[in-house]
């Protein structure tokens, strides 16, 4: 096959067992691959009932049929569960070689099931696939598990070329904000999946293979691609991303009031302290590029700071946004190593600074007080914030509740509406009262509020393919709906969304069809991920999410931004949800309809018990 | 005589290059293994090799390499395809691989895809 490999290998951690099974054609290409194939398979054989940290949940990593084959920006493995933290899916997108080296050790899918009775490492190296006890591993950060189990290879070839996803403390602690780390990258939108590995008791899965990828028109193909470097390279936006990640959206977000502070509730202090600039000055940036990825946006830095000391991934746009900005803090120093401290205890950046964010405002509110926390955690208090994430994953001291989630935290204080968050992720930092379209995905999406599965702000914000005013709610379910699908469709196919700043979608078609030796034509694909929406909405329904939970914290539809740029808005979500809804086919309940089903060749089995 | 140059503070590792070699060298096929360069990674930082041919005289002035703060074993770097590592070997023939610039006139494919200037093709 062309591009897929068409295997998949099941591993029964319970019984300690593993098979290698063939990828029925037809399921391929109805869902392409990586997130559509992986949400296919898990609704398929998960029942939406199931406990997410019992062992009946499973795991299911998916790498996309580009992934590894040179197509640019192929490098997404997604895994899908259902969430620890949402009750509902969880997907988290993970970058970096996992992904690629996945496909070269012979496999599309791994499907992990059951429970290990101790913990383990799943090792699947050169086609021998074998279950290694990790109890020396148990209780390490994720760099350390990183370099010990490569030492213990004994062979610093063989290290080189091998690649690990892992959990840290904090998901062996099931804690519900725990995320995977894979390659040192901190994947986006997994929160609630961390915990899964860690009651499954699987500290790391490491590939290496060497399985030749086959793609069907070499020559065609290598033409394509050298023709969408060319255009990626003469896009401005996908220049600023290689020389500052997706930090130099903080100037931008923060010109339109978009970049939230302290919880959501008031217009950033001056932004010298944390633009680009200052960034360039605060770390020596090392790029890093995922498998095949011209543009390299993943920036390496080394933080020295009396209280820490580490290297790892310099402050992205979510690291300044969620842990910096709206937490107070303005001092990229410590958004730096509070960001370093997540990906080494393995915590979702988002939902763990959503969750300081609320623990601080109950602080300042008097409902709680530091005394009571023992840890000063005031907005702006960037020392207590590190402490308190070191304690908070390894369930140390009063700490050990923070690290629940915001909404469980909120409640247990009586103040539900403290919590900014949506289907009890928190909101990725974007003010959906100055950024519409954004607000609507955050309302609707399957996964949490996550801006990562619709790219809206690049038209809303960066006017790259039609230009729309942020504030304005005209056009906008429509763009929502397109993005939503386009999201859909590029994780399936294992690409990443950031180069869509420079390309339209239309330019990937004529990649996808020399790699895999098909006939797609865009609309093809949308429709493919249209169908990939409907049947995760499927999956939340059934797991007990309904119209209810698409919508915003009161904050934004009753209180209007106090001050900045967006002065005086409030997010319209009432008016837009409507349109959104007749627009994906789907009842005044929010429900797909039969026929919108029928129209999406999704069989009734697919969908329903 | 054309080369290629290797700036190895510029590689982001994303071993494109290797993605580029393999499809140019072997019809519809991608495997890194069997791709004439290879990016060594150490730590936080890449470095590109670009294969050779393997003579013993290579390994007789073998020393150690310190480039920042590290030392470095100078088989790291190796372009050989000597039989101590499992880079530029055909697996299943065993011929070594080499780097043959593409092909006349030169216009390697690693250039061509290496988008931040890591590799350069250069005259000298």
């Amino acid at each position: 096959m062309n591009g897929w490999i068409g295997r998949c290998l099941r591993i029964n951690l319970t019984e300690g067992r593993h098979n290698i099974e063939e990828i029925d054609p037809g399921l391929l290409e109805k869902f392409i691959g990586g997130r559509g194939l992986g949400a296919r398979i898990f609704t398929d054989e998960v029942s939406p009932q199931v406990n997410p940290l019992s062992p009946e949940n499973k795991l299911v990593f998916s790498s996309g049929p580009l992934v590894g084959t040179g197509a640019i920006t192929g490098a997404s493995c997604n895994v899908i569960t259902k969430s620890a933290l949402t009750g509902g899916l969880a997907c988290a997108k993970m970058r970096g070689h996992f992904g690629a080296e996945m496909k070269f050790a012979g496999f599309d899918l791994l499907i992990v099931e059951g429970k290990a009775e101790m913990p383990v490492i799943v090792s699947i190296m050169d086609d021998k696939v074998r279950l290694i006890p990790a109890l020396e591993y148990w209780g390490r950060t994720t760099v350390e598990t990183e370099e010990l189990f490569k030492n213990n290879l004994g062979d610093p070839w063989a290290a080189r070329e091998t690649y690990l996803v892992s959990i840290g403390p904090a998901g062996e602690k099931l804690l519900p904000l725990a995320n995977l780390i894979n390659d040192r990258f901190l994947p986006v939108g997994g929160a609630g999946i961390g915990a899964v590995m860690g009651s499954k008791n699987l500290k790391a899965i490491a590939v290496r293979g060497w399985h030749s990828l086959q793609v069907a028109d070499g020559n065609r193909f290598m033409q394509v691609v050298t023709t969408l470097i060319n255009k990626l390279n003469s896009a401005p936006l996908t220049q600023s991303m290689s020389q500052t990640g997706t930090a130099f959206l903080v100037g931008l977000c923060y010109q339109k009031g978009i970049l939230p502070q302290n919880n959501f509730r008031r217009a950033p202090l001056p932004l010298r302290n944390i633009a680009t600039d200052a960034l360039n000055s605060a770390f020596a940036l090392r790029s890093r590029g995922c498998f095949a990825c011209p543009i390299a946006c993943i920036k390496k830095a080394d933080v020295k700071h009396s209280a820490y000391e580490g290297k790892g991934m310099a402050p992205t746009y979510l690291a300044i946004g969620s842990l910096g900005v709206n937490c107070g803090i303005t001092d990229l120093t410590t958004i730096g190593m509070a960001s370093m401290m997540c990906g080494e205890m393995g915590l979702d950046p988002v939902a763990t600074g959503g969750t300081l964010a609320t623990i601080m405002e109950l602080v300042e509110k008097k409902l709680v007080t530091p005394e009571e926390l023992k840890i000063d955690l005031r907005f702006g208090n960037g020392e207590a914030m590190v402490e308190a994430l070191r304690l908070m994953a390894t369930k140390k001291g009063y700490a050990r509740r923070l690290g629940q989630g915001g909404l469980a935290l909120a409640k247990e204080f009586g103040r539900p509406e403290v919590f900014m968050g949506v289907k009890g992720h928190s909101l990725s930092p974007f003010d959906p009262r100055a950024i519409q379209g954004m607000g609507l995905h955050f309302a609707t999406c399957n996964y949490g509020p996550h801006h990562l599965f619709a790219y809206t702000f690049i038209d809303e914000l960066l006017n790259v393919h039609q230009s729309l005013d942020p504030w304005e709610i005209g056009g906008k379910p429509l763009l929502v709906k397109e993005y939503q699908d386009t999201t859909a469709v590029m994780d399936s196919l294992g690409l990443c969304n950031w180069p869509l700043m420079g390309l339209k979608f239309n330019n990937y078609v004529p990649m996808v069809n020399s790699c895999l030796g098909t006939n797609y034509k865009a609309d093809d694909l949308l429709f493919i991920g249209e169908k990939i929406w409907n049947l995760e909405r499927m999956f939340n329904l059934k797991a007990g999410f309904d119209r209810t939970h698409d919508t915003l914290p009161e904050r934004f539809i009753k209180e209007p931004v106090p001050d900045g740029p967006a002065e005086g808005q409030v997010s319209r979500i009432g008016e837009m949800l409507p349109e959104y809804y007749h627009l994906r086919g789907w009842n005044e309940q929010g429900e797909p309809r039969p026929e919108t089903l029928q129209a999406l060749n999704l069989e009734v089995g697919e969908c329903q018990e | 005589m054309p080369r290629i140059k290797i700036d190895h503070t510029k590689c982001t590792g994303c071993r494109h290059c290797e993605t580029a070699c393999s499809l140019n060298h072997v019809a519809n096929t991608v495997n890194p293994r069997r791709a004439r360069i290879r990016v060594m990674r150490d730590g936080n930082r890449y470095y590109p090799v670009i294969a050779g041919p393997f003579v013993d005289a290579a390994c007789t002035s073998k020393h150690y390499i310190v480039i920042g703060e590290q030392t470095y074993d100078m088989c790291a770097f190796c372009r050989a395809s000597c039989p101590e590592k499992p880079y530029f070997v055909e697996a299943e023939t065993g011929i070594p691989l080499k780097c043959d610039f593409c092909g006349i006139p030169p216009s390697p494919s690693c250039v061509r895809w290496c988008n931040t200037g890591a590799l350069e093709l250069v005259e000298d």
